[in-house]
């Protein structure tokens, strides 16, 4: 994989000053302008890269054990020090509710200006959502919803039903001439309703196409090793297929490794999530892999700029209201061969 | 094997005259072992028959028994060092974190830059390197090996997960990823497969041949008899982490080879399933008495499980119950067979 | 014994386990207020007979009256119930729990039917403890902290909780210094007294005699003789009831006095202390020679043996084989040097319960058997083999478990260890617990053998005639020093029992 030079922690771990030092994630993200940046023509006062009002933003995020949420904290991280006017205070990730919400209870007491807050399970942290909430910090949730709408100011996060939705439009029509098609799905780990969501997307979409029919489905982890063994088992029970659903990147490597090693092309894959490997070897075009549907961590960077915005009493440009919406449901938009060049700069590793 | 028994059948005539009335059951315990493997080898048996009748054409390829084979010798490796450590009346909860370490370690860039060589020798120093902390903190710092095997855990686990930030690292070297690759074969068997099956022998003559394993099977049974007959069981004990340590490395290295990849999140949950088939392999949860054949024969239990329900696409809820309710079932079967053993 | 109906009787009971018969028709019968005693060689069914009356096992035929009524002990509880409580030989108490939760555990006094009323459970046991003589145990102690002795008492004392008309007993004098068991015999005495009933089990003669009322003799699961009287039965006939032979303690010729003078000491300790266990004790051993060193339950005398051994680091002093000093506090370099141990607690401390007794014959000597780690099987299966005939252990099978093995020929595979590894010094703890009077004899000669084919042998019993009978020399020990040594020959029990008591030769 093209990937960005180790870091120098990793190469002192392993006790090689070979390798120079380099920046984290260079290639991640995201000096991107993107459309909410934009100034509008109508009245409202719409937030811009203008400095402005000072506004501090509070940021609580679950462990970036997994690449797309490592993404997500750097895409905060990058797009808060785009401003001259926000200043971060991160908290370590953590998957511990517990822990969790004692570290955003600090950042109540530390009277920061906005939160956001991507909690590690949306339910059990409502209620820290509304404390913020009545001491009169605005909290911007991101991606997985708390309980109550009294919980957050705004919401934005992606849509796992679109996710489901859109690989399975994307693979009707590639496979609507066939006749008597057959898609496997690969799917994320099963204990996730987010994991439901994607599939009832997947078999919603399917439904439009009567000449295609699902022939199995299993469930890996989101790990590469889950991936593999489970793709291996996949292909030895379907000797034949035309297309393939995974639902992650990340276990989709594992996937792909399990592809190899059984010889088969017989048929095109789709990813999910968004992967800089996934779409490297869309571009390259060598393998089963034809697409990606997008979960975009760059939602992290937009949620940034809300709660940026939220700070300044500003809204978004393009939109004719003064405030910015109370909900932002994220396109999952189909990376393929012909847009992968927009989108690799927002590929995570 | 041949070689004692007939010593033993030599010896047979007068013995067994003797002992016939003298006491309840003195016949060689030797016996009760194979009771237990071949009841495992029943539950084989019937899950080759379930598959073979609802997946004839998937289940019984030769590609499937390749398949099979290839996704049990990871978690069959880390098996054989863990039987070694419960036999010892230890038991190591790090395994699984120590794959994931040593894995995501040997797939750094700077790793990757030394090859073949360097991604092998690393990955197994690092494991070796864990399992003499664990070894150290257990035999020396006298800390029970359930926490010091915790506290592994949950470093390396965590400096893992520091080495990746998350991400997966792919394996760029070409002659790593041949070795996991489709035409991959050494004698005609897959690379993987064939390093598990040397573990197993090894591990297999280790236990019941050497020294080491008489050793291993007397701290097991009884550390204060076995101090006291003049055995080291410090040195022994440390000996038993390295050990598991060393097999976590290799399992790591073959991790990589067959995922083209290392992660952090690599090796989740092995030291449950580890522990659940030397255990239902027939090694004694209390230390002292420890089977490889049997801890082989409980890693292929489970993987054929799972073989087979992904063969028959069944829900992932299913598989956990079945999963659950296989387990159970195979204890009772063994020790339904192991009383029929004892009468 | 008044002609009235006895308390409990048991006629034609019959238990099996797969492959064995345990009981194979016993009866029993026990009148109010008595002391029934229990004997029999290990094996004989005492402990499965002792289980079914407490209601653990299930018998497969025969019947059960108690007080004129038929009853069936389905259950621990149900024996319970009816007033019968047992008190096992190992103490089934829970270390982590204090004396009073212990003794009042499952019947605890309650509010409310659930609220442990805590304190009146430390008023009752401390009652009881009084009643049993022990009133230093403090209720709130947790077991583990105590000793043997007291824990048994601890034991006792939950029986006497509940609502009691028969208490079984164990071998409940086996952990107990003398003193201890003459409070053990108060005890009893006070529980007749009041009209309950004592089933005592014991492989000590002497003790039967003192306390027993009536003698049922078991024999290989059926009782071959009840209602003998206790006190006048000749012990010949007991002896020849329980094992078909006629003999008690019969100890081997001992050489010469004075065989060993001329030789070099083998075994050197000087000065050898441990602060709080024993003052400094010097010892020669030569070889030939049988020491016993006798004493109290906690004189030392185990510290002693175990610090010699290495497997206790001394405070000061030192051991020295043939003149060449040992490194302290290593069981390793002991061994090297040539010391063995069969240490008190054979099953705890001494064999691999799982293992042969093969196995268990050579863990001392591998690296024999071995080249380059690999153990070459046949040989070593050979050589313990040999090593086990030398010492006729039954079965003459190395292959055979050694759970399966009866106490006596499980401390001679003990033994068989040591003779293989070809040791100069062999120290032996309490060597004959729980090793049936028939046995006993055999293993005398053994050791007594060893001992002539030129091994220093240094032996520690709580049995005073054991000590008398068996060693050359004795050392007294009372409370870690070293009182007295003597000729064996010059010392006879009672003065023995004055020394470690008293200090002194009383006049």
């Amino acid at each position: 994989m093209a990937r960005t030079p180790a870091t120098s922690r990793r190469s002192l771990l392993f006790g090689t000053a070979a390798v120079s030092a380099g920046a984290l994630l260079t290639a991640c993200t995201s000096n991107e302008p993107t459309n909410q940046e934009k100034a509008a023509d109508n009245a409202a006062p719409a937030a811009d890269d203008k400095p402005g009002k000072p506004v501090t933003i509070g940021f609580a995020g679950p462990q970036a054990d997994h690449g797309w949420l490592n993404a997500i904290n750097d895409n905060a991280k990058t797009r808060a020090k785009k401003y001259s006017d926000v200043t971060l205070e991160i908290t370590e990730g953590s998957n511990d509710t517990a822990q969790q919400i004692g570290q955003i209870q600090t950042l109540i007491n530390k009277k920061v200006d906005v939160l956001v807050i991507l909690p590690a399970d949306g339910k059990a942290l409502t209620q820290v959502g509304l404390q913020a909430m009545r001491a009169g910090i605005p909290v911007v949730n991101l991606d997985r919803v708390f309980a109550s709408p009294q919980a957050y100011r705004c919401w934005i996060g992606g849509d796992n039903y679109g996710m489901g939705l859109n690989a399975g439009h994307y693979i009707g029509e590639q496979l609507k001439d066939k006749k008597n098609a057959k898609v496997v799905e690969l799917a994320g780990l099963d204990n996730l309703e987010l994991t439901q969501q994607r599939t009832k997307g997947f078999n919603d979409a399917l439904k439009n196409y009567p000449n295609i029919k699902k022939v199995a489905r299993q469930a890996a982890d989101f790990t590469v090793e889950s991936g593999q063994a489970k793709m291996a088992q996949l292909l030895q029970a379907q000797s034949s297929f035309d297309a393939l659903w995974n639902h992650d990147d990340d276990q989709g490597v594992g996937a792909l490794r399990a592809i190899d090693q059984a010889g088969r092309d017989d048929f095109l894959m789709v990813g999910g999530a968004g992967a800089k490997s996934a779409m490297d070897a869309i571009k390259a075009g060598n393998s089963v892999l034809k697409a990606t549907v997008l979960y975009p961590p760059t939602m992290a960077a937009s949620a940034i700029d809300l709660a940026r915005a939220l700070g300044q009493g500003k809204g978004v440009g393009g939109l004719a209201e003064f405030e910015i919406p109370t909900s932002l449901t994220l396109y999952s938009a189909v990376v393929t061969k012909d847009n992968v060049d927009q989108y690799l700069p927002t590929g995570f590793i | 094997m041949t070689q004692p028994a007939t010593a033993a059948q030599k010896q047979a005539p007068t013995s067994a005259a003797k002992s016939a009335g003298d006491q309840e059951s003195s016949r060689r315990p030797g016996l009760r072992w194979d009771v237990r493997s071949l009841s495992l080898l029943g539950v084989l048996a019937v899950l080759v028959a379930v598959g073979g009748i609802t997946a004839p054409d998937q289940f019984l390829a030769w590609s499937n028994l390749q398949l099979v084979l290839t996704q049990a010798s990871v978690i069959g490796v880390v098996t054989v060092g863990m039987t070694f450590v419960i036999t010892s009346g230890g038991i190591d909860l790090s395994v699984g974190a120590m794959v994931a370490l040593a894995s995501v370690w040997a797939t750094t860039v700077a790793t990757q830059e030394f090859g073949f060589a360097g991604i092998l020798f690393t990955a197994v120093i690092v494991g070796v390197g864990c399992g003499l902390v664990n070894g150290l903190l257990i035999a020396y710092g006298r800390m029970v090996p359930f926490i010091a095997t915790l506290a592994m855990l949950a470093s390396a686990r965590g400096l893992a997960l520091q080495i990746t930030d998350g991400s997966t690292q792919v394996v760029t070297v070409g002659s790593v990823l041949d070795l996991g690759a489709r035409d991959a074969y050494i004698l005609g068997i897959p690379p993987l497969v064939l390093i598990f099956a040397a573990v197993t022998v090894i591990g297999w003559l280790l236990l019941n041949r050497t020294t080491f394993g008489r050793r291993t099977v007397a701290v097991g049974g009884n550390a204060e008899a076995a101090r006291l007959a003049g055995i080291d069981v410090r040195r022994q004990r440390l000996y038993l982490y390295l050990l598991s340590g060393l097999c976590c490395g290799i399992a790591a290295f073959m991790l990589i080879v067959l995922s083209g990849s290392g992660q952090n999140t690599n090796g989740n949950l092995y030291e449950l399933d580890a522990i659940a088939a030397a255990i239902i392999g027939g090694t004694l949860l209390s230390g002292g008495r420890g089977t490889i054949i049997g801890s082989v024969l409980g890693v292929l239990v489970f993987t054929t499980i799972t073989n087979i329900f992904a063969l028959n696409n069944l829900e992932t809820a299913v598989q956990q119950i079945a999963k659950g309710a296989i387990i159970v079932a195979a204890v009772l079967v063994q020790r339904r067979s192991m009383r029929g053993g004892d009468a | 014994m008044a002609p009235q109906p006895p308390l409990l009787t048991m006629s034609g009971i019959t238990k099996s386990f797969p492959g064995v018969r345990a009981l194979d028709g016993v009866d029993l019968e026990v009148q109010a207020g008595e002391v029934h005693c229990l004997l029999g060689q290990n094996g004989a069914g005492k402990s499965t007979l002792i289980k079914v009356l407490a209601g653990a096992h299930q018998p497969d035929s025969g019947e059960i009256t108690w007080r004129d009524k038929h009853v069936t002990l389905g259950s621990p509880i149900a024996a319970m119930r009816l007033g019968i409580a047992t008190i096992y030989q190992e103490l089934d108490l829970i270390e982590g729990l204090s004396v009073a939760e212990n003794v009042f555990l499952g019947h605890e006094p309650t509010s409310a039917g659930f609220v442990v009323r805590g304190s009146a459970a430390r008023t009752a046991t401390a009652e009881l403890l009084k009643r049993l003589g022990h009133s230093e145990i403090d209720p709130t102690t947790l077991v583990g902290d105590l000793s043997a002795a007291q824990q048994q008492i601890v034991s006792m004392a939950r029986a006497l909780s509940h609502e009691v008309r028969l208490i079984v007993m164990d071998e409940p004098s086996a952990a107990l210094d003398p003193e201890e068991v003459d409070n053990l015999f108060r005890i009893v005495g006070d529980l007749t007294a009041d009209g309950v009933s004592v089933i005592y089990i014991s492989h000590r003669l002497e003790e039967i005699r003192r306390i027993g009322d009536r003698v049922t003799v078991l024999k290989e699961g059926r009782s071959v003789a009840g209602g003998l009287p206790a006190e006048t039965t000749p012990t010949d006939e007991v002896v020849a009831l329980m094992t078909g032979r006629n003999v008690e303690y019969v100890f081997p010729e001992r050489p010469k006095a004075g065989f060993a003078a001329g030789r070099d000491p083998v075994l050197t300790v000087e000065g050898l202390t441990r602060r709080g266990e024993f003052a400094p004790v010097d010892l020669e051993l030569r070889p030939g020679e049988i020491v016993g060193l006798a004493g109290l339950v906690g004189s030392g005398r185990s510290e002693i043996l175990e610090t010699i051994y290495g497997a206790r680091k001394p405070d000061g002093g030192r051991v020295l084989i043939d003149g060449a000093p040992l490194r302290p506090g290593s069981v390793r370099a002991a061994v090297r040097a040539g010391i063995g141990l069969a240490p008190e607690e054979r099953k705890a401390q001494g064999l691999l319960m799982l293992e042969s007794v093969s196995s268990n014959v050579s863990i001392s000597t591998l690296s024999r058997f071995a080249r380059a780690g690999w153990l070459d099987r046949r040989n070593e299966r050979a050589a313990a083999h040999q090593a086990v005939r030398e010492l006729s252990l039954r079965p003459d099978n190395p292959d055979a478990a050694i759970r399966t093995l009866s106490g006596g020929n499980q401390q001679k595979a003990v033994l068989a260890r040591w003779l293989l590894r070809g040791c100069k010094v062999l120290l032996l703890d309490e060597p004959t617990r729980g090793v049936d009077i028939g046995a006993r004899a055999e293993l005398y000669a053994v050791i007594r053998r060893l001992a002539d084919e030129g091994l220093a042998v240094l032996l520690v019993s709580s049995e005073v005639p054991e000590v008398l009978g068996l060693a050359d020399r004795v050392l007294v020990l009372r409370e870690g020093s070293v009182v007295h040594t003597a000729d064996a020959r010059e010392l006879d029990e009672h003065r023995v029992l004055d020394l470690v008591m008293e200090g002194s030769l009383t006049p």
